[in-house]
């Protein structure tokens, strides 16, 4: 990987990326608050179960279509994608999350020159009608050029690293824990980028019935820190 | 590449757990609703292989047809294809249902499929109440649902799936079931499921998957009139045992259940559909008949 890709990938998958993505747990608060995630181990199992059942099988194989279809020019595809995501958060709350999200870095996007003076890529990513966080992040990885497979790994650890530091906050467990989490997770995504590469569409799988339950609950939660 | 075979080259009622025969199934089942008048009429019907439907019923009136589908080998077993096309066209209701429990029986290494395509018009209602599924462990299938909805249609949607015969302890250890739901309206997606769900898979006891219970559905009304005050009508009513979630997406209300057992959650889904059957099809709550049988 070159240089400047490489940072340019830093950049789009830093906690600072002005998104908001730090204000959402998807259904992580709810399972704490419901007795169900006490210790560093249940955090553990229930983060890594999500990290290589769905997220590896539907949301990583989606980056990796959406980067092709904007390297290759296929708005279209684009658009499909984009809708299927869209059409695939399981909640209120998760459908809200990554269209406020992809809102949001639309926005970053459009006003930053490093990104919009690149020819084209403007008109192209505003065409898109309730762009999700995945379809607006694709757009900033393929105009800069960063390869697929960074793309895929930065994008898993960004949001493994959000997950643990919600769980950081709320289950609550220290800064070691938070620290050995990111160690022992961020060890399997190097198997789990070729499987998303190379998963079929049919293949594809967003079911997981325990977190669309968990994010249901956590819509009429009493008290909470996350928007999901 | 399995046999198209005639009805009476298998026994109906395959018996429990077995590979039924090396034989197997193709079926296909295509119904349209119209509307004549204030009356709702089963206008086409057609089916190749053992998949039928019942004289259509009417007992909430001329307005709603009922209908029952039936499979009389009872089951899907891997190699057997099934098909059903319902067209609810503009201004019809139908309701669809099954006399009792589907099962996809253990599979000797072919997969089975079963699709079902519903398209509904403007002006048109589809209630689509099948009963609960039995996935047998060792089953390996394709369950697939695509909702095509068109304008001011209104579809209610339930399914419920049992991972192993519960009565008998089973669980789901090998095999594997396929799933896809999709709903779109006017050609935009506004629901999409789906995943492969191996026999003894770390998602059937995840706490981000099934958490350990053995059933699994999920209760789709796609329409107009949903909103906030329904979506509170639903938040007051719970599961007596299981788990139950709501949520309101764009025209679409979600329930998902999870549970021990069918029962449960079959009660569930037909308190939720009575809570919106008034608002989004015009009409009190009508439970089938044969449901109690």
């Amino acid at each position: 990987m070159t240089l400047l890709p490489l940072v340019r990938l830093l950049q789009l998958s830093s906690p600072t990326l002005p998104v908001g993505a730090y204000t959402y747990s998807q259904g992580l608060e709810w399972a704490v608050e419901s007795g169900r995630m006490k210790t560093e181990a249940d955090t553990q199992r229930w983060i890594g179960d999500l990290l290589e059942w769905s997220v590896s099988r539907f949301e990583a194989p989606l980056v990796a279509g959406l980067l092709a279809a904007w390297a290759q020019g296929k708005d279209d595809a684009v658009r499909r994608l984009n809708d299927d995501f869209v059409a695939s958060r399981e909640t209120s709350e998760l459908r809200a999350e990554t269209v406020q999200m992809g809102y949001s870095l639309v926005r970053m996007l459009v006003e930053l020159d490093a990104w919009s003076s690149l020819p084209g890529w403007r008109a192209r990513l505003q065409a898109v009608d309730t762009p999700a966080f995945p379809t607006a992040w694709s757009a900033a990885a393929a105009a800069w050029q960063v390869p697929v497979a960074d793309a895929l790994t930065a994008y898993l650890w960004a949001w493994l690293e959000n997950q643990v530091m919600a769980a950081v906050k709320t289950v609550p467990l220290g800064q070691s824990a938070g620290q050995r989490m990111l160690a022992a997770l961020g060890a399997r995504i190097p198997d789990l980028v070729p499987l998303a590469m190379a998963l079929p569409e049919d293949d594809w799988s967003n079911y997981a019935p325990g977190l669309a339950l968990a994010s249901s609950h956590h819509e009429t939660q009493y008290s909470r820190l996350f928007r999901s | 590449m399995n046999a198209v075979t005639a009805p009476e080259s298998r026994s109906l009622g395959a018996p429990a757990g077995d590979v039924p025969s090396a034989r197997s199934w193709r079926a296909e089942l295509r119904l349209a609703y119209e509307r004549h008048g204030d009356r709702t009429v089963l206008a086409a019907r057609s089916h190749v292989g053992p998949l039928v439907v019942q004289r259509p019923l009417y007992p909430e009136g001329s307005a709603v047809c009922h209908t029952i589908l039936v499979h009389p080998p009872a089951g899907i077993a891997g190699g057997d294809s099934l098909s059903v096309d319902v067209d609810v066209r503009v201004g019809a209701h139908a309701l669809l249902t099954t006399p009792g429990a589907g099962k996809w029986y253990r599979s000797a290494g072919a997969r089975g499929g079963l699709t079902q395509r519903i398209a509904v018009a403007a002006g048109a209602v589809c209630e689509w109440l099948p009963q609960e599924s039995l996935v047998f462990d060792g089953a390996i299938g394709d369950l697939a649902t695509e909702v095509s909805l068109s304008g001011d249609a209104c579809f209610v949607g339930a399914e419920l799936l049992c991972f192993g015969r519960t009565g008998s302890g089973e669980r789901f250890t090998r095999g594997e079931l396929a799933m896809r739901t999709s709903i779109v309206r006017d050609g935009r997606p506004i629901w999409l499921e789906r995943g492969r769900l191996g026999g003894g898979s770390v998602l059937l006891s995840s706490a981000v998957g099934l958490q350990g219970e053995p059933v699994s559905g999920s209760l789709l009304v796609a329409a107009p009139q949903v909103d906030m005050d329904l979506l509170e009508a639903w938040r007051a009513l719970a599961p007596t045992v299981g788990t139950g979630g709501v949520t309101l997406l764009p025209g679409l209300l979600v329930a998902r259940y999870l549970g021990p057992a069918c029962e449960p959650g079959r009660e569930w889904f037909t308190r939720l559909w009575a809570a919106v059957r008034p608002a989004v099809a015009g009409r009190p709550m009508q439970t089938p008949r044969i449901w109690n049988t």
